[in-house]
């Protein structure tokens, strides 16, 4: 799990010196997560030569081994015993070269034992896992419930946050407010748009296209909270920002968005479960709609394997729908699948979700708004995935 | 007749109850704790404080794979591998805490721990020598 640059100095260096501190030297960790997709995508409809089945396009028609892979290898040191910088670099094969980008660097002020001041690029924690999400090994699923997850496209933040955490007896409660912007974060174009983005740029897309369209957000300001022990914890958050999309004319929409969940890992029973809703304002909203969502997974450890199940639904948020008013995307997906232990620090991990769009709507899939989806009410899409995460 | 071996016994007892106890959770002499619960030390170990109920603040070092880690884990920390490993994948790549650093084996822990005022391991009980002060022994 980890490797000890120092290690020789430990082993001889330092100890023959008769140094007073334990050496705490760089360090680096790293984890990684091998994994294969496959949709079922015959309900789709006719998109031609796009096979394309989830909303990011990751996930296809044919065996594909981009959405899940990825690397992570995250470095630490130690500057004086306030101060240590963390930075962690980041190649997913989702993008077409898998270069390394950093995903966070920031530097920790440790001002007293509950009280921590992290500055730089940090990661914005607004559900159970953000914290945590590209390491695999960390959580019980493939990939948790886009239902919940898609549903903030930012994952981190340059600015600040603070982390003040008390014991109460043996459990942990941590209040971390921080505040932020982010830019660079890009957001998948509703298929709904494609139409108005080909009226008004002209590049003639057809339906089925994946286009990421960058934002910022601006003024982030927000809360995160949680309490627990490693057998159950509960976690809350809300936050607000203002998204800009230039191109789209979107200029200082409000965005506010609030989640809330609960983990237990306890005798053999695993459960996760969290809720959120998000209400977005001005232009933006036309093409990201108000949202709300939940999922419930519920697991049980026998030895090595543990089997879960996972019911997650997206729904609309008290919004207009039609010309005037968003585009909704309402699904819900049933998910089974399991993990089971390759040893130390390995998993292997398999998956079989079923999504079905609400009648009129595409969900989270990708498909002609017009097409398949509208007429008949019994499409469902299967996504069986395989992946083996591993910590190192 | 039968006084005799139980004598023995409790001589011998007292002479090797260290080096016959399966762990011992060890310290440098100076530190001033007297002792630490089972409890206390999972808590250390899992990076959750880094005082001791005695106010002292230490820095915990970890063995490598074997029997003595093991036992730890099994006895004290009462966490298996697995969650282990995940406790710290949610702790290290979040930039909260990292885990205690790993020595190899009994000797390369007590040779730490004997060395830095801070320090706090744990060792098979056959190790142990006047260099390092024992805060609990784990049978």
């Amino acid at each position: 799990m980890k490797m000890w640059l120092l290690r020789t100095c430990a082993a001889s260096l330092c100890l023959t010196a008769g140094a007073a501190q334990a050496v705490e030297g760089i360090t680096i960790n790293g984890f990684l997560t091998a994994g294969a997709t496959y949709g079922d995508a015959r309900p789709l409809g006719n998109l031609g030569e796009n096979r394309t089945v989830s909303q990011d396009g990751n996930i296809t028609n044919r065996v594909g081994f981009t959405n899940d892979s990825r690397m992570g290898l995250q470095i630490s040191a130690k500057v004086n015993p306030k101060i240590d910088v963390t930075g962690q670099l980041l190649a997913r094969g989702s993008s077409d070269d898998f270069n390394m980008k950093a995903d966070w660097a920031f530097v920790t002020y440790h001002v007293n034992e509950p009280l921590a001041l992290r500055m730089g690029k940090v990661k914005l924690t607004t559900f159970l896992i953000s914290d945590y999400i590209e390491v695999g090994f960390a959580y019980p699923w493939i990939r948790p419930p886009q239902e919940v997850y898609s549903s903030n496209p930012i994952s981190t933040i340059n600015g600040v946050d603070m982390l003040l955490r008390f014991n109460v007896g043996d459990a942990v409660f941590l209040f971390q407010p921080y505040f932020g912007q982010s830019k660079g974060a890009e957001a998948l174009m509703p298929q709904e748009a494609i139409p108005a983005y080909n009226f008004f740029f002209d590049p003639d897309l057809p339906p089925g296209t994946v286009l990421n369209v960058g934002f910022t957000a601006d003024h982030m300001v927000g809360v995160n909270t949680s309490f627990g022990t490693d057998a159950f914890s509960v976690r809350g958050g809300w936050l607000t920002t203002q998204v800009g999309a230039p191109l789209f004319g979107v200029v200082d929409d409000d965005v506010k968005f609030a989640s809330a969940g609960f983990t237990v890992d306890w005798m053999n029973i695993v459960m996760y479960s969290e809720y959120f809703r998000r209400i977005i304002d001005g232009g933006a909203n036309l093409a990201f709609p108000n949202q709300k969502g939940f999922y419930g997974t519920l697991g049980y450890r026998i030895g090595k394997f543990l089997p879960h199940v996972t019911y997650a639904d997206l729904r609309d948020y008290n919004d207009p729908v039609g010309p005037f008013g968003d585009v909704p995307l309402i699904q819900k997906s049933i998910t089974a699948g399991f993990r089971y232990e390759l040893g130390s620090g390995a998993a292997l991990k398999v998956e079989a979700q079923q999504v079905q769009p609400e009648d009129g709507t595409r969900g989270l899939l990708i498909a002609d708004p017009n097409g398949a989806f509208s007429s008949d009410p019994d499409d469902k899409v299967m996504i069986y995935s395989l992946a083996v995460d591993v910590v190192f | 007749m039968k006084i005799l071996p139980l004598l023995a016994s409790l001589v011998l007892a007292t002479v090797s109850a260290v080096a016959n106890a399966g762990l011992a959770i060890i310290a440098h002499p100076s530190n001033p704790t007297t002792g630490i619960t089972a409890d206390e030390a999972a808590r250390v170990y899992l990076g959750k404080t880094r005082t001791l109920s005695s106010g002292t603040q230490v820095t915990a070092v970890d063995q490598g794979a074997g029997a003595a880690r093991d036992k730890f884990y099994k006895s004290v920390v009462q966490m298996d591998d697995r969650a282990v490993k995940t406790h710290w994948s949610k702790l290290l790549f979040t930039g909260k805490a990292r885990p205690p650093q790993e020595l190899g084996g009994d000797e390369a822990v007590k040779e730490f721990v004997s060395r830095n005022p801070d320090a706090i391991g744990y060792v098979d009980g056959k190790v142990l020598d006047r260099s390092v002060k024992v805060l609990l022994i784990v049978p």
